[in-house]
């Protein structure tokens, strides 16, 4: 009897074993392998004029002592910062007022809540035409109504002080809807007992918000700032369609800057160490959340 | 219907002996939440629907002030004779066989990672949540250069292959959670009866994880045909998609506005289609796709 059990328990591993290891075969060969890879050309001058250095290692960190020293690039992080700092405060700003708002009993509310997700949903290009339109002067349904206002502006996206924000504000219609829907889920699966009996002890809507509502969607609203953050990293077909990195480099991020190197000028092996730091500050970034993630689910 | 979060702290302060509050008149009153919502959506819609909209002008009142003007389907029409239907066509066919090969593999792997403890399982959701997270330049580098040497850039079958990286992670991550909600005691009565493992499971589980199934399964469709990255890098002519083919409209042939919006707007309508058919399983696998549950 334990003979046949434990011969069950063998076969039982094997045919589990049988079910894992295909997605974790293909998984190593597409992320782990490429991974290596890309470490190893950020290790040499590969490019498409000079094939004959793809393996040289000889001066294994010179794409990256370059790099400290690429005024190109330390302004992009910069740049990168200030657009992710941007978009995810008002995304997630945005995203938590909306969901508040939407968060009430009406059939009204219940009905057009799912309408708002649509901006996330949208292929990114699209999204980066729409917004091409809304900042071209001569087809943009905002210049016509700034114009019919008597206040015309010129191109948001031509002028070096507003091109950044005019991307984090496109980038904040894109994903809102992502903070909307977390709160949103979070409200709804809120007891309802404390915020009843803070209003008979005479707490107004700010105190409900300020002391019972915002600290129990506070985990959510970091994750969310999270994993928008890391994903700010990524931004392309907003900065590609709209500005393509301009005027000048004012709104060239570092995931475009490598974009640029490794593509339009072909410098794979400087491209694929820009591509690694951005891969190290994603790793940390998620570490992060991993530790984070865990707290507030024991917390709950 | 009144709002409880509104109602009761008035109440309560009324009761406390406290002023009565400024009160809006009563029509206003219940109504207000539900029309500033409104308002708002017409409003955060409104580059949405002008991009629309402007697929539809005829050429002549492109530019024109007026905000009406008879609906025709000339820019369509154009995006006809062009290589515009072929990129479609490329862009159906990675996404379909992206969606299929990632399921095919991903779905097993997530029952089993739902239903057996072994050493190392964390570090395997961990190398999960890590691909997600992972940005797609890091991908590129290698697999443009490894897809010069192996001849398979500008194919149908290299874009296949690295929207796997996506995913993959998605279908693993997603249906684990499904898996998790159905309860054990199913199959453990098939294995008392003699089923084996994968009997079972196609036989009990994948049936009671068909709306999960699905909504994965829309997910990676909707992931797969949205990407422009990728598509934009890997491709030349041959397996260009749609996203990459309206963008040429902008570079190439000069400012054609009412192609890009017809085909900003074909591009937009499948995305839509599927996107409103499984809405609730949708919301769904958004949501458990961002937070762990």
């Amino acid at each position: 009897m334990a003979a046949a059990t434990s011969d069950w328990r063998a076969e039982r591993r094997r045919a589990l074993l049988a079910g894992l290891l295909p997605a974790v075969v293909v998984l190593a060969v597409i992320t782990l392998v490429p991974a290596v890879g890309l470490v190893v050309a950020s290790l040499t001058p590969l490019s498409l004029l000079d094939p004959a250095k793809t393996f040289h290692f000889a001066n294994p960190l010179g794409n990256y002592i370059e790099l400290m020293g690429d005024r190109r690039f330390i302004g992009s992080v910069g740049t990168q910062v200030k657009l992710s700092a941007a978009s995810v405060a008002l995304q997630v700003g945005l995203g938590l007022g909306l969901a508040l708002l939407l968060n009430g009993s009406s059939k009204v509310l219940a009905a057009i809540r799912s309408i708002f997700l649509v901006p996330m949903v949208l292929p990114p290009i699209v999204v980066a035409l729409i917004w091409k339109i809304v900042y071209s002067p001569d087809i943009s349904p905002m210049h016509r109504a700034l114009e019919a206002l008597g206040v015309p502006v010129r191109s948001l996206i031509a002028n070096p002080d507003t091109a950044l924000w005019a991307i984090a504000v496109a980038d904040t219609w894109q994903w809102f809807p992502f903070t909307m829907l977390m709160v949103l889920a979070a409200l709804q699966s809120m007891p309802v007992e404390p915020l009843e009996a803070a209003s008979i002890d005479g707490a107004n809507r700010w105190q409900l918000f300020r002391f019972i509502i915002f600290p129990y969607i506070r985990p959510v609203l970091v994750v969310c700032a999270l994993f928008r953050l890391i994903d700010s990293f990524k931004a392309f077909p907003l900065i590609y369609v709209l500005t393509n990195g301009g005027p000048g480099t004012v709104t060239e991020v570092t995931n475009y800057y490598g974009f640029v190197e490794a593509f339009n000028f072909s410098y794979w092996g400087y491209g694929s160490a820009i591509a690694t730091l951005i891969l190290a500050g994603v790793f940390a970034l998620s570490w992060l959340i991993a530790r984070l993630g865990l707290n507030s689910h024991d917390g709950r | 219907m009144t709002d409880d979060s509104i109602l009761l702290p008035r109440v309560a302060a009324y009761r406390n002996g406290a002023p009565r509050p400024l009160r809006l008149p009563a029509f206003l009153a219940g109504t207000g939440r539900p029309t500033v919502a409104i308002l708002l959506l017409l409003l955060l819609m409104l580059p949405f629907l002008w991009l629309v909209q402007l697929a539809f002008r005829p050429a002549d009142a492109f530019f024109s002030e007026d905000f009406l003007f008879t609906p025709t389907l000339e820019a369509f029409a154009s995006l006809l004779e062009g290589s515009f239907p072929k990129s479609i066509a490329n862009s159906l066919i990675v996404a379909t066989l992206s969606t299929g090969l990632s399921l095919l593999i991903g779905v097993p792997a997530a029952y089993v990672l739902a239903r057996w403890d072994f050493h190392g399982k964390r570090y395997v959701a961990l190398w999960i949540l890590v691909t997600r997270m992972a940005p797609p330049i890091a991908f590129t580098i290698p697999f443009y250069l490894a897809y010069r040497w192996l001849g398979l850039q500008d194919t149908v079958a290299g874009l296949v292959i690295i929207y796997l990286t996506f995913n993959l992670a998605i279908v693993v991550w997603l249906m684990q959670t499904f898996f998790a909600t159905i309860p054990v005691a199913l199959e453990e009565a098939a294995w008392i009866d003699g089923a084996g493992i994968w009997q079972t499971f196609r036989l009990v589980v994948l049936p009671l994880a068909a709306p999960g199934l699905t909504a994965t399964a829309v997910l990676c469709f909707i992931f797969s045909w949205n990407d422009f990255f990728y598509a934009l890098i890997l491709t030349r002519t041959n397996a260009t998609t749609a996203p990459v083919a309206i963008v040429n409209f902008l570079q190439y042939e000069g400012w054609e506005w009412s192609k890009i919006a017809a085909g900003g707007t074909i591009v937009v309508l499948p995305v839509i289609i599927f996107a409103v058919l499984v809405r609730r399983w949708l919301v769904k696998g958004l949501a458990a796709g961002g937070v762990k549950e």
